[in-house]
C-alpha cells in the first residue's frame, strides 16, 4: 500500500516538474518573441523610460518566473516546518494526556498541573529545536526565503535602472569603496600621528 | 444521566484576579517606550563609526589604577550591565574602587555590512584600548568580554596580548563543536554566505526568532502569566519591563561579521583549534598568558557551558580560575546573585591583579 502510494507521488512530482518546465519554457519562448518582434520600434525612444523597460521587461519576466518555482521550495519547507510543530505538539500533547488523565478542578492541584504541560512541551519542542532534522528543515527554509529575496532584489533593481536610480548593487559597491576607504584613511593617520611603518602598525 | 462540573470556587476567583490584574496593568506598569535604559551616569568619551567608548562616572574611591575595558556582545545592548541600580554590573565594579570603560557597538547600518573581525577588534576595540591606556596613564587594561562579547575580547587578548592585564571571559562563545543549544543548532545548518550576500547585516527579527524557540512555553506564556500574578508588586513589575524592553531591543549584526562568526566559531570551529584567522594574522590562543578568570553559568541556554569553559584549558596563562555558577546567562550578570556572589569575587579577583 505505501509503496503503491510512494510510486503515486514519484510520477506526480514528476509531472509536476515536467508541466513546470513547460510553463517557464512558454514563457520565456513568448517574453523573448515579443521582446524580439517589439525592439525596433522601441528603439525609437531611446532614452525614455519604456525603453528600457521594454528591454528589462524579458528579465522581469524571468526573474518572476523564478519567484515561482522558488515558492514552491519555500511552501514544502514551510509545510514541513509546520508538519515538525503540529507533530511535537500532539505528542507532547499525548504524553500529557498519559501522565493527566484527569485534569483536577482545586487551585493546588491546578498549578501543578501546568507546571507539568509545561515542562512537558518544553521538553519536547527542546528536543525539535536540537534536532538535526529541524535545524536542516530550517535551514532549507531560510535558504528559500533568501532566493525569493534574491529574485525581488533583482526585479527591484531592474525597476530601479528603468528610472535612471542606483540598484542595490551598485549602493553595495558603495559601501564597500567607502569601508576600504575608511580603512585606508584610519592607517594613514596611523602612520601621521605615530610615525608607523607602511603596514600602518 | 446529567453530568456536574465542581470547580474550586478559589480557581475562579484566581481566574477573575488574574483578569482583573490584566485590566489594571496599564495603570501600573510603565510602557516599555516610557522607561529610560542604563542607569549610571556616563560620558562618551570616544567614538568611531556606529561604535562608542563609555566612560562610567564614579562617586567611590578608586582602589586600582588598572581600568577595566568591558566588550559588550553584538546581540541586544549593554543596558543589562546596568538594569537597575541594585543589579548593576557597573555600579558594583565602581562600587569595588575600579575604573570602568564599555564598548556600546551601537546600531550598524546598511552601510556597515562590511564590517568585519578585522574592523571590530583590530580597529574598534585596538582604538577603544589605546584611549583608555593613554586617560589611565598605565600600560595594560583589564578587559572583561561577555557572551559574544567574550569571543571578541578572546581574539583581541591573542592578538594584542602586550595590552591586557587581566582577561575575564562571562559565557563567551569559544568552541561551536561543544554548543548544544539551539542557538548553536541552527547556525551549524545555516547557509550563512547567502544571508550575509543577500540581506546584508543580520536583521533584530531573526535574532528574535531564535530566542523565541529557546524556552519557547516558559519565556513565551508562563512569564506573561507571573507578571500579570504579580502586577501589584512595583519592584517585580518595574525589573520586568526594563528585562523585556532590553531584549525586544536588539541591533542589526553586519553581515561581513556574521559570516565570520558563524563559519569560523560554529561550522568549521577554527577558534579553538588556533586556525581562525583575523586580517591574515592566526588567533593563537596559547599568546594568551596573563591571568584568565573565565565565568560560566550551568543554566545557560544560550551559550552552553561546555561551549566556553575549553578557553580555560586552552590559554597558556599560569593564573586562571575557572568558576561555575548555578544560575544561567542573564542571571550570572543581573541578579541579586550576581551581585552577592559573582561581583565580590570577581572585583576581588581583578583587584589582586592589577596595578595600585
Amino acid at each position: 500500500m505505501y509503496v503503491c502510494y510512494l510510486i503515486h507521488l514519484a510520477s506526480y512530482t514528476e509531472e509536476y516538474e515536467k508541466s513546470l518546465g513547460y510553463y517557464k519554457h512558454a514563457s520565456l519562448f513568448w517574453i523573448d518573441l515579443i521582446s524580439l518582434m517589439s525592439s525596433r520600434s522601441q528603439s525609437l525612444m531611446s532614452t525614455g523610460p519604456f525603453r528600457k523597460l521594454g528591454v528589462n521587461a524579458k528579465q522581469v519576466g524571468a526573474e518572476m518566473i523564478e519567484i515561482n518555482q522558488e515558492l514552491t521550495e519555500f511552501n514544502t519547507r514551510l509545510g514541513e516546518y509546520y508538519k515538525q510543530l503540529a507533530d511535537t505538539w500532539n505528542e507532547a500533547q499525548k504524553q500529557f494526556s498519559k501522565k493527566v488523565p484527569e485534569i483536577p478542578t482545586d487551585v493546588e492541584n491546578l498549578d501543578a498541573i501546568k507546571r507539568i504541560w509545561i515542562d512537558i512541551f518544553e521538553n519536547y519542542f527542546t528536543r525539535l529545536f536540537d534536532s538535526q532534522e529541524f535545524a536542516e528543515n530550517f535551514g532549507n527554509l531560510v535558504s528559500s526565503e533568501l532566493e525569493l529575496a534574491k529574485h525581488w532584489n533583482n526585479v527591484t533593481s531592474l525597476m530601479l535602472e528603468t528610472v535612471n536610480m542606483p540598484t542595490k548593487k551598485e549602493i553595495d559597491e558603495l559601501y564597500k569603496e567607502l569601508h576600504l576607504l575608511r580603512k585606508r584613511v584610519a592607517k594613514l593617520e596611523k602612520i601621521a600621528n605615530h610615525g608607523g611603518n607602511g603596514n600602518g602598525k | 444521566m446529567e453530568s456536574e462540573l465542581r470547580i474550586d470556587p478559589r480557581v475562579l476567583a484566581e481566574f477573575l484576579q488574574l483578569n482583573r490584574n490584566i485590566l489594571d496593568a496599564p495603570k501600573l506598569a510603565m510602557a516599555p517606550d516610557e522607561i529610560n535604559m542604563g542607569m549610571t551616569p556616563h560620558d562618551v568619551v570616544y567614538s568611531e563609526g556606529k561604535m562608542r567608548l563609555l566612560h562610567f562616572n564614579s562617586t567611590w574611591k578608586k582602589q586600582v589604577k588598572t581600568p577595566l575595558l568591558i566588550t559588550y556582545a553584538l546581540i541586544n545592548r549593554y543596558h543589562i550591565l546596568d538594569i537597575h541600580p541594585r543589579k548593576s554590573w557597573i555600579r558594583n565594579m565602581l562600587e569595588q574602587g575600579l575604573d570602568v570603560y564599555l564598548i556600546d557597538w551601537g546600531t550598524p547600518t546598511a552601510m556597515d555590512r562590511y564590517l568585519g573581525f578585522d574592523d571590530y577588534v583590530n580597529d574598534y576595540m585596538n582604538n577603544c584600548v589605546d584611549y583608555v591606556l593613554n586617560e589611565s596613564g598605565v600600560d595594560k587594561v583589564s578587559m572583561q568580554g561577555y557572551c559574544t562579547g567574550g569571543t571578541l575580547a578572546t581574539v583581541y587578548a591573542s592578538l594584542h596580548s602586550e595590552k591586557i592585564k587581566n582577561l575575564v571571559l562571562t559565557a563567551p562563545v569559544i568552541d561551536g563543536s561543544r554548543d548544544d543549544t539551539v542557538v548553536a543548532n541552527l547556525a551549524k545548518h545555516m547557509d550563512v554566505d547567502k544571508v550575509a550576500d543577500i540581506v546584508g547585516n543580520v536583521p533584530p527579527e531573526f535574532m528574535y526568532y531564535v530566542f523565541s524557540i529557546l524556552k519557547p512555553f516558559e519565556q513565551g506564556i508562563e512569564k506573561y502569566v507571573q507578571f500579570f500574578k504579580n502586577i501589584h508588586n512595583k519592584e517585580y513589575v518595574e525589573n520586568f519591563i526594563r528585562v523585556e524592553k532590553w531584549l525586544s531591543d536588539t541591533p542589526p549584526i553586519p553581515g561581513e561579521l556574521f559570516r565570520e562568526w558563524v563559519k569560523n566559531i560554529y561550522q568549521d570551529n577554527l577558534l579553538i583549534i588556533n586556525q581562525m584567522r583575523v586580517a591574515g594574522r592566526r588567533v593563537d590562543l596559547k599568546t594568551i598568558s596573563m591571568p584568565v578568570f573565565t565565568q560560566v553559568a550551568v543554566g545557560d541556554h544560550l551559550v552552553s557551558p561546555e561551549c566556553s569553559m575549553p578557553i580555560h584549558y586552552a590559554v597558556s596563562s599560569g593564573d586562571k580560575t575557572l568558576r561555575i555558577y548555578a544560575t544561567g546567562h542573564v542571571g550570572m550578570i543581573a541578579s541579586s546573585f550576581s551581585q552577592k556572589k559573582v561581583l565580590p569575587e570577581l572585583g576581588q579577583w581583578i583587584k589582586e591583579r592589577s596595578e595600585k
